[in-house]
């Protein structure tokens, strides 16, 4: 096959011009950058972060806090799912806009929200005030507490569609089924569809995991100086140490951590592995 | 007659070990309703019987009321009025749960995530037989319908066939009082359906399970049931034998619906015993099968339905009790048998003929003598609808 000047021009593949220029220029290339600031002076910057004792502790916050994270957005996910999957037509669009709402409102109005509503003279404590016999404000805010609160707010959208979808895909004659065949209510759910959602269940968790271990500016406002999550520690080198180089090492490596994540993600089945039978 | 029926994939001793049978119970439907919206009622005071070891058909076209009337003795649906008794013991409010029905979905409904032993296992659990014993009692069933070697697999990775095994030992092996099966080959291609037909028949017989079949083919109906219930905007239209609801039709409805039929007006009709006099309205005198006892309408008009596959056409000494002239419209070779359409008593008749030599000689234009006999004639009982 022969590239004729004529062939080219006429090439679908122009499509893709604009998206390679936005890409290559605000992802691509900064990200090029980032990784030849790591390596100045071989693998300087790379020792010295993980030498830092700061790394370990704030890694294991990191994961501590986002396991937590997963754990309740999954739990309540599937709750709410469940929900969305057998309300009426009209509870249903109700309570898809009460997950959506949420979805896109911004980070930060959602974190002000809670910072109201948990401080000391917040409602919580308003309230608390009210009944407590000490009179002595509950410490809401800035723990991690607020940071999980937060958190989970933000990413509970994400923990329930994918388990909604694999719960879309379960053929319904399942469950009656399951009841001609003598199982009760509880054992058609624990027996028939948890099993069949599980699926869901694991995209849900690692998809949520993933993104949680990327916040930066909920720890910020709800949390305090011991909740440092690995975001805040780039920002902390790149802003306070203004070490570049260094905020460039521990950046590529979260980078490759999460890719891996990203991959098991992707291998993993979520439209129900089991197909409509 | 005593026939000795092997099923395919079955060794011998399987065979053998069904000696042991299951009877069922005695279903009695009585006089159920079901709207689903104020008035707009889907089933109408239907009422039959299944005895033990039967296989009973609800055969109608869509939006004839069959399915949801299985729903009912399933337990998923609930009736607005009547009783569906097990034994004599009303069951209509209990849920699907506490009835003891072994039920077969389009598509068999397996548990996807399940082995098929943990698939024919799962009534057994839910019924809390020790471990052992569901053992035990899955992998027998899984014998007798010829999948024991399968016992590891999931449905996913079994055959059409295999799947409706499983699905069918699943529902039998807690030994229900009946199987209800709802439309179970429907999506199925013709060889596959015909195959499926018979192992379910010839299980039925060996393992001797009273079955509620729901289908809309008249074929398949025809084929697997003992009785035959047609059903029709809610209604049972008629309940017999196949060969009774074929032979002698009370409506037009049930006529046309099992299989081609002529439908012949006539003007003036006496009853006497069990066979009608009748006038064809060209002045013709017919003879028919009249109606059941309790079925007989007195009224001027009537019609009878004489299948195509009865009239025959005649030479010009032979004498039968209806004979009629008339002109060959129409011919169509089928290879098996041949489609005439004749012009008769001011209609159209549909005559279908696997005389072969005849098939060479008739044609289009061809003045003819039709005759068929009197018990191959149903006056029907009703007229409208």
């Amino acid at each position: 096959m022969q590239w004729s000047a004529k062939r080219i021009a006429r090439s679908p593949l122009w499509l893709l011009f604009p998206i390679g220029v936005i890409y290559g220029t605000l992802a691509v290339m900064p990200l090029a950058l980032i990784v030849r600031f790591s390596f100045a002076g071989g693998l300087k910057q790379y020792r010295a972060v993980l030498a830092s004792p700061l790394l370990a502790r704030i890694a294991e916050n990191t994961v501590v806090v986002s396991i937590i994270t997963t754990v309740v957005a999954v739990l309540l996910g599937y709750l709410l799912a469940a929900a969305l999957w057998r309300s009426g037509p009209r509870l249903r669009v109700l309570l898809f806009m009460l997950v959506l709402l949420p979805f896109w409102t911004g980070v930060l109005v959602k974190n002000f929200a809670w910072a109201a509503l948990l401080q000391d003279n917040g409602v919580f404590n308003e309230l608390w005030l009210v009944i407590s016999p000490t009179h002595k404000a509950l410490p809401l805010l800035h723990n991690r507490l607020a940071v999980i609160i937060g958190m989970v707010h933000y990413v509970l959208p994400y923990a329930v569609f994918p388990i909604y979808t694999v719960m879309l895909s379960i053929d319904q004659r399942l469950e009656r089924a399951a009841k001609s065949l003598g199982a009760s209510d509880f054992s058609v759910v624990s027996r028939v569809i948890v099993p069949l959602t599980l699926p869901g269940v694991y995209a849900a968790g690692l998809l949520v995991f993933i993104i949680s271990t990327g916040f930066f500016i909920t720890p910020v406002i709800l949390g305090g100086p011991a909740d440092m999550m690995i975001a805040n520690l780039v920002d902390f080198y790149a802003h306070q140490l203004v070490d570049f180089n260094r905020a460039a090492a521990l950046a590529v490596l979260i980078v490759v951590v999460v890719s891996v994540l990203v991959f098991i993600y992707q291998w993993c089945p979520k439209e129900g592995q089991y197909g409509k039978a | 007659m005593v026939m000795d029926i092997v099923i395919p994939g079955l060794d011998d001793s399987a065979n053998r070990e069904a000696g042991k049978r299951l009877a069922g119970r005695h279903l009695d439907v009585r006089g159920v309703w079901k709207a689903y919206s104020a008035n707009q009622y889907v089933v109408r005071d239907v009422t039959f019987t299944l005895k033990p070891g039967e296989l009973l058909t609800l055969l109608g076209p869509s939006g004839s009321g069959k399915t949801t009337s299985l729903m009912m003795v399933a337990g998923f649906e609930l009736p607005d009025r009547g009783e569906i008794r097990v034994d004599g013991k009303n069951v209509a409010w209990q849920p699907p749960q506490r009835r003891n029905f072994g039920v077969v979905f389009q598509g068999y409904a397996l548990f996807p995530h399940m082995s098929v032993l943990e698939n024919v296992a799962f009534p057994l659990r839910m019924r809390r037989f020790s471990s052992s014993e569901r053992r035990r009692k899955s992998l027998d069933m899984l014998e007798k319908v010829g999948l024991a070697e399968f016992r590891d697999r999931r449905p996913a990775d079994l055959s059409g066939g295999q799947q409706q095994r499983v699905a069918l030992a699943r529902a039998l092996v807690f030994e229900p009082d009946a199987l209800l099966l709802d439309e179970p080959l429907g999506a199925l291609d013709r060889n596959l359906r015909e195959a499926l037909q018979l192992e379910i028949k010839e299980l039925q017989r060996r393992i001797g399970i009273s079955i509620l079949f729901v289908t809309h083919d008249q074929d398949e109906a025809m084929m697997m049931s003992d009785s035959i219930a047609v059903m029709n905007e809610g209604r049972i239209a008629q309940i017999g034998s196949p060969r009774d609801v074929y032979l002698h039709p009370r409506s037009p409805f049930v006529a046309g619906f099992l299989g081609e039929t002529n439908l012949l007006r006539c003007t003036d009709c006496e009853f006497d015993g069990s066979s009608a006099r009748l006038r064809f309205h060209n002045g013709t005198v017919g003879h028919a099968q009249a109606p059941q006892e309790g079925y007989r309408r007195q009224s001027p008009h009537a019609l009878v339905s004489v299948r195509p596959e009865r009239i025959r056409f005649l030479t010009t000494e032979e004498t039968i009790e209806n004979v009629i002239d008339g002109i060959i419209v129409d011919c169509t070779f089928l290879g098996n048998r041949s489609r005439y359409v004749v012009h008769a008593l001011g209609q159209k008749l549909i005559v279908s003929s696997t005389d072969p030599t005849l098939s060479q000689h008739a044609c289009t234009g061809d003045s003819v003598r039709l005759g068929w006999a009197r018990d191959d004639a149903q006056v029907l009982s009703e007229t409208d609808n």
